[in-house]
């Protein structure tokens, strides 16, 4: 779905909602905002940083972290591993230092645990530290996902429909876990199809439609618009 | 001038035999998307099969050894889908790529059990050579060249007029919905395995009957058809056609300016550099045709 | 006795080979099928230099290097493509290597290849310098094995997995994912070399014949079958595929047969090849990932 003369900028406010029909490249947005899809035309500022040609993993270290849509936990590594691999700049990832500075890569994976262990803490899953990911239920691997996002010291998270497919209580626990990400200063920038949600959570929504940017504005606003009404209306009378 | 004209010759005919073995080669990526290097095997075996034939007991006269030559590489060629790759295709192309070097290695080994290392060729009368205004052709070449014109016209009435070959063009683009749509894939998959297996042992046949045989002419010739295939992009046959011929022609002109050992570079030079500045391929834009 | 002092360092010469070429394959989940080449390279490099009159361990070390720095000058064209691409492009350059060699003849001699290439000083040369070797090469071959289970347990280790399973999910967690794959395939280039080394200063002659594209296979064999993304895998695997290959002379098979020895090895082992990817495609060792990665 090709995206198409989209103009937005989040503010300082906490949580920003896109919300959009299937297909309306939501997600396609979020490829192009942290550089995994090529923009043909136009820029991304993230900060005072243009970002629009930039690779994925600068995007990324400069702290503008996503989730994917489909959740995808190294299934093998525990719950523990997951995040501390997720952790970037790690000494021990370069080759010399592993080999002349064993010590320093040893506090540091040392520091990550704590770290992880910490965040663990927050997002409830302490207990399953020690699993194996793969064993973990789909819900917990979502907030496994952001747990690993945590670990990189993020700026701003896009999260890719974080409470699709995932039982009430997690859905508590995750919306939870937002509030507290920010009051401590981190924003971010949801994709969401659940309205009572988007609702509750967001200060803004931005809505699209077949790639393109319909409407701004407060949730409230949103459900009001004519314009955003009939783009949900028109796909749903499609859909059955 | 004469001589490079010459030298053109030579490649146009070098060029129609790896025509055949590019066309084999796309043909089975288009469908299935991997790299069979056990296509390799396909051209060896069919040149020695004919050899098989065309030796005592059976005896047969080479014209009609090719034939039954031609059938049992078709049915090595099925043999290979039926019991490895079919079982293997919801893997990783690499398992698929891995199981086919593996397969490659093994088919190449029976043939040096079979028939040793050694050198062979078919007993033919000495090639006669024809000579037009200067330009030497001999009669192999020419038969070379009106064989490869025939199997590919007869290719190209396949793919265009019957209904299989809208089949299998379908398939090419689209697995999934080439299935739901009805297609045949078992069908689809004996047709496209049997056309490899036959141009490959035509291809082989033909380039033992210009040079000789052994154990490794399939191998070598492989990493030459898939430069063709990639010139033309993967799974563009036509593409893959004016690929053999441009790799025969640029490795006969090439004669004129290094040294011959240098022949097989240019089929390297050109896959390192398609992979890296082109890898859908040159030819496959200009035929359009898919 | 003899025979078997030579099989044994054969085996770790191999080991050390395979051990290199799982670090690409195995850990990074790059299917390098030129890695030959860097085998090559460091075995005519250490021979060219020694026989120029340089000592071996300055040969080793240059052809070390070199091995290396060809191993970068492949990873950064050749990473643009993946996948099967990859495989091929990495072949091709593997035979583009062989066919200098054969061709070059006022450097490498060409397919009659380097005899007489000399044996590290403190060495015999010939058969009685191969208790002295098989110390040596052990020693080399435990060094390669803690080297790479160093590597391989550390966080740069654990990165690449994370980019075998999911460059994605990598990218996005901040790793510069060509970046890792260059340092995994030239510290993979190294170890091949070392591995060429070991082998031309054994074997006291080479030639491009050395170098095809069966040696490929059968190191993708070592390490498909000791089991890739493990540590012990390629070591097992070369130790089976080599003395599978040399156990069988001691057959009492009559002399009208022999020359269906090696066609017969070459069927089981491509047949091998097959089945492991039909049957068991994480080979005899599974990469059993452990709690403490």
């Amino acid at each position: 779905m090709a995206v198409h003369g989209v103009s937005l900028e989040i503010g300082d406010t906490g949580v920003t909602g896109l919300v959009g029909p299937n297909g309306s490249g939501k997600s396609t947005l979020f490829h192009l905002i942290t550089g995994f899809y090529r923009l043909d035309q136009g820029d991304i500022f993230f900060g005072r940083h243009s970002i629009g040609r930039l690779s994925p993993h600068v995007i990324s270290r400069l702290g503008l972290i996503r989730s994917f849509q489909h959740t995808r936990p190294l299934p093998f590594m525990t719950v523990l591993d997951n995040l501390i691999a997720a952790a970037p700049g790690q000494t021990g990832e370069l080759i010399w230092p592993l080999f002349l500075k064993p010590a320093r890569v040893r506090r540091e994976e040392n520091d990550l645990r704590e770290k992880a262990r910490g965040i663990l803490r927050l997002l409830d899953l302490l207990p399953l530290a020690d699993e194996l990911a793969g064993r973990l239920s789909y819900g917990q691997q979502k907030l496994m996902e952001l747990g690993r996002i945590l670990m990189a010291g993020p700026r701003l998270i896009l999260l890719d429909e974080p409470t699709a497919g995932i039982n009430p209580t997690l859905i508590r626990r995750l919306v939870d876990v937002i509030h507290r990400l920010c009051e401590q200063g981190i924003q971010i920038f949801l994709i969401e199809h659940n309205m009572p949600l988007v609702a509750k959570l967001c200060q803004h929504v931005f809505v699209m439609d077949s790639g393109e940017l319909i409407f701004s504005g407060t949730p409230k606003q949103a459900r009001e618009e004519p314009r955003v009404i009939e783009a949900y209306l028109g796909r749903e009378n499609h859909a059955a | 001038m004469s001589y490079y004209l010459q030298l053109l010759l030579n490649g146009v005919i070098a060029g129609a035999v790896y025509a055949l073995f590019a066309v084999g080669l796309t043909l089975v990526y288009g469908v299935f998307r991997f790299i069979n290097f056990a296509h390799a095997e396909l051209i060896s075996w069919g040149a020695y099969l004919a050899l098989m034939f065309s030796s005592p007991p059976v005896s047969l006269p080479l014209y009609l050894a090719v034939i039954p030559a031609i059938v049992l590489t078709a049915v090595i060629g099925l043999s290979q889908d039926w019991f490895i790759y079919r079982p293997l295709r919801r893997g990783s192309p690499i398992t698929l790529l891995i199981a086919s070097i593996g397969l490659s290695y093994m088919l190449r080994n029976v043939l040096r059990l079979i028939w040793g290392s050694d050198l062979m060729t078919f007993s033919l009368p000495p090639a006669r050579a024809f000579e037009f205004s200067g330009y030497y052709v001999t009669g192999i070449q020419l038969l070379m060249l009106a064989s490869a014109l025939l199997f590919l016209m007869i290719l190209y009435l396949l793919l265009t007029k019957s209904l299989i070959g809208k089949s299998l063009r379908a398939t090419a683009d689209n697995l999934e919905l080439a299935a739901i749509m009805g297609v045949s894939m078992p069908k689809v998959s004996a047709v496209v395995w049997t056309l490899a297996s036959v141009f490959a042992a035509a291809g082989g046949i033909l380039l033992a009957l210009d040079t000789n045989l052994e154990p490794m002419m399939g191998g070598a010739n492989l990493i030459k058809a898939f430069a063709a295939v990639l010139l033309g992009g993967a799974g563009n046959v036509w593409g893959a056609l004016l690929g053999g011929l441009f790799i025969g022609i640029a490795e006969n002109l090439s004669v004129a300016f290094f040294s011959p050992g240098y022949k097989d570079f240019v089929s390297f030079a050109v896959i390192f550099l398609l992979l890296l500045f082109r890898p859908r391929g040159i030819f496959g834009l200009l035929t359009g045709v898919r | 006795m003899d025979y078997l002092l030579h099989v044994m360092i054969l085996a770790l010469i191999y080991s050390v080979f395979a051990m290199s070429l799982n670090l690409e394959l195995g850990y990074a989940g790059l299917y390098n099928f030129g890695h030959v080449a860097f085998f090559g390279i460091g075995a005519y490099v250490s021979a060219l230099l020694s026989q120029a009159g340089v000592p071996v361990s300055a040969a080793m070390l240059c052809a070390l290097a070199a091995a290396g720095i060809a191993g970068a000058v492949l990873a950064v064209p050749a990473l643009r493509v993946s996948g099967d691409y990859f495989g091929i492009a990495t072949l091709v350059f593997a035979e583009m290597f062989r066919l200098i060699c054969l061709n070059e003849r006022w450097l490498t001699k060409g397919p009659m290849g380097l005899p007489g290439i000399p044996r590290p000083a403190w060495i015999a040369p010939g058969v009685d310098g191969m208790p002295a070797y098989l110390l040596f090469t052990f020693l080399a071959a435990v060094g390669t094995f803690v080297f790479i289970r160093r590597l391989t347990g550390s966080p740069f280790g654990r990165a690449l997995r994370v980019i075998r399973e999911d460059e994605h999910m990598a990218q996005a967690f901040g790793k510069n994912i060509l970046l890792f794959k260059v340092k995994a395939i030239v510290a993979g280039s190294v170890l091949a070399g070392w591995a060429g080394t070991l082998w031309a200063h054994y074997i006291s002659y080479i030639s491009p014949a050395d170098f095809t594209l069966t040696e490929t296979m059968l190191v993708l064999l070592c390490v498909v079958l000791g089991g890739r993304g493990t540590n012990w895998g390629p070591v097992v695997g070369a130790i089976a595929v080599v003395f599978f290959g040399e156990a069988v002379r001691f057959l009492p098979i009559p002399q009208a047969l022999t020359r269906y020895v090696a066609p017969l090895q070459g069927i089981i082992y491509g047949g091998i090849l097959v089945v492991i990817m039909m049957k068991m495609p994480n080979g005899l060792i599974p990469e059993y990932r452990r709690k403490n990665t």
